[in-house]
């Protein structure tokens, strides 16, 4: 399927959809040749003119089967030695209301790869960059000058000075892991199944299957970020909320920083 | 209250920085200006061409050692892009480089305004004046460019941040006036003394007006705007955890004195043609609040920006 099909890699991501891709007609390999010899001349966009096949790795985190439990944050912090008090990964409870009308939801934390990641638009060394083969954002280590700027931009607060490095870190996906074939760290551990990572831009991929049947939201969308990390019955409600006097809102983490960003 | 991702040293950075950028580029236009200024416009380019690459460097030296690795600031430039952070160094680094060629023009013994260095400087001068303005801007749109901080996210911080540099620089070359030219060996310097005295004043009056409509507008657009500035300014209004420090040191000590005091000492020869008189303990008094509300302004706005965010998830 995914041979048969030609996706104009977009070079303006800034501006073309992801879904703006040029579908040969599928099946034979014939097809697939000449999609792939008319292909560059069509799509202008393209930074090399190559068409490789562009995934975007994404994430679904059905929030109606979590519980809660930190699984995913302690496999992280286990995963990459991250220092005390700083998360790649980590998880919210959002309680709401006053008893008996209460009610506690959790909203597990991650970078969201944006299609649009104003970090990487910020980062004046090019340390941070999105991976053109499979969407990841990521940090060069041995390029980030540690000059924050990126975790100002962050919408999502997901990143942070490593204070064992002086370099900025966040959630990569799990890059060592994926290359090889296996899942993320937080996805394996995850007690209650909740999250599903895979392919987004493959539309038979398991993830694009539930992404399709399923109401789905992402965090901030004003920001115009366009996320990939997506949840399915997450509770938006935020601390802001409590000015209007209503029911009551608490988010609480587990991290240094109590507060949600 | 989030921790500060940035905190004093950066904080500093932009305000020594929009100082001395800013007091170059006045020296710079005085130097190339025609008329008004006449024998001391040597005397007040020498000022602010000598305060202007000290504070700059001072802030670079800070905001180096603010990094998480100092010793690589040179990744800065490996490469060019579009972060406002890569071409604001660019700039800076530029900026060291000519405004202290610029300053080393006015040093030797004989410099003056008919010196044989004259070419070179007026040729400097002309460079530095773009690139101290430059300098000026991009803190501004360093801290404006991201949606994630709705505080810093409009392009009127740039335009504050300008006119917040050249006022704290001609504050700074008003107040080295006092103890270096008001009793200069020079008969010419000090002749001239009061009348280039008045027309500093008089841009100064000029720049904080400015400030203070920049000010309105800021204040205007996010209250009638609906969502994540609105709510992010509520910080600096009545009742906000900024706004002491806010109305007293920026608005009160920093604008609203110094313009009232400026305003009633150019009246006279602006509209009456009388003969301006400076006073010596308010032309030290002035310039400090404008230098104590120009600092107080970045620290507020840093603050500000790193205590609010958007407000829905
Ligand atoms: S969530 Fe933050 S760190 Fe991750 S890509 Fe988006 S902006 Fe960058
Ligand atoms: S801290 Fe590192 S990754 Fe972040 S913007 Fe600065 S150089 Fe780039």
């Amino acid at each position: 399927m995914t041979g048969s099909r030609k996706k104009s890699a977009d070079r303006e991501n800034q501006r073309t959809s992801r879904r703006n891709f040029l579908k040969a007609a599928g099946g034979s390999a014939v097809a697939a040749t000449v999609a792939a010899v008319a292909v560059p001349s069509l799509a202008t966009d393209d930074e090399s003119g190559q068409q490789a096949d562009k995934k975007q790795y994404g994430m679904v985190i059905d929030v109606r089967k979590c519980i809660g439990c930190h699984s995913c944050s302690v496999a992280c912090k286990a995963e990459f030695d991250v220092p005390l008090g700083a998360t790649r990964s980590w998880v919210e409870y959002t309680d709401k209301g006053t008893y008996p009308n209460v009610s506690r939801n959790f909203l597990p934390r991650l970078c969201n790869h944006c299609r649009h990641a104003p970090c990487v638009d910020v980062c004046p060394t090019g340390a941070t960059y999105k991976r053109k083969q499979d969407g990841i954002v990521v940090v060069d280590a041995g390029l980030c000058i540690g000059c924050k700027y990126c975790i100002q931009a962050c919408p999502y607060d997901a990143r942070f000075l490593n204070p064992l490095t002086g370099v900025v870190d966040k959630c990569d996906f799990c890059i060592h892991r994926v290359s090889k074939g296996l899942e993320p760290s937080c996805v394996n551990s995850c007690v209650g199944g909740a999250r599903i990572f895979g392919d987004i831009s493959d539309p038979e991929s398991e993830i694009s299957r539930v992404m399709a049947t399923n109401p789905v939201t992402v965090l901030r969308p004003g920001m115009g970020t366009e996320p990939n990390v997506y949840y399915i019955g997450a509770d938006h409600s935020d601390e802001h909320e409590n000015k209007r006097g209503w029911y009551d809102v608490r988010v609480t983490t587990h991290r240094k920083e109590k507060d949600r960003r | 209250m989030h921790e500060l991702t940035w905190g004093l040293p950066v904080i500093l950075y932009l305000f020594l920085a929009g100082l001395g950028a800013g007091a170059v580029t006045v020296s710079g236009s005085v130097l190339l200006r025609k008329g008004g200024f006449g024998s001391s416009r040597f005397a007040i380019a020498r000022c602010g061409a000598l305060i202007g690459p000290l504070p700059v460097m001072l802030g670079t030296f800070l905001i180096v050692f603010e990094l998480g690795q100092p010793f690589r600031a040179l990744n800065l430039f490996k490469l060019i892009n579009l972060s406002p952070m890569n071409i604001g160094s660019w700039l800076l680094g530029a900026f060291i480089f000519l405004s202290l060629l610029y300053a080393l023009t006015f040093l030797p013994p004989s410099a003056g305004p008919g010196d044989r260095l004259r070419g070179v400087r007026r040729a400097l001068a002309w460079i530095c004046v773009p690139v101290g303005i430059s300098v000026a801007i991009y803190t501004g749109i360093m801290l404006g460019a991201m949606p994630a901080r709705p505080f810093w996210n409009s392009p009127i911080l740039a335009g504050l941040f300008l006119l917040s540099a050249l006022s704290t620089g001609v504050a700074s070359i008003i107040l080295a006036g006092v103890f270096f030219r008001r009793n200069h060996r020079d008969p010419a310097v000090r002749d001239d003394y009061d009348n280039s005295s008045y027309l500093l004043t008089a841009s100064d009056a000029l720049l904080i007006g400015g400030e203070l409509i920049i000010i309105f507008l800021f204040l205007m657009f996010a209250q009638l705007t609906i969502g994540d500035v609105r709510y992010a300014v509520n910080v600096i209004l009545p009742g906000g955890n900024l706004a002491p420090a806010f109305w007293g040191l920026v608005i009160v000590i920093g604008l609203v004195i110094p313009l009232v005091v400026e305003i009633v000492l150019i009246v006279p020869k602006l509209l009456y043609g009388r003969r301006f008189v400076s006073i010596p303990a308010i032309e030290v008094a002035i310039p400090t609040a404008i230098i104590i509300g120009g600092f107080a302004l970045r620290y507020i706005i840093v603050v500000a920006g790193q205590i609010t965010a958007p407000a829905a998830l």
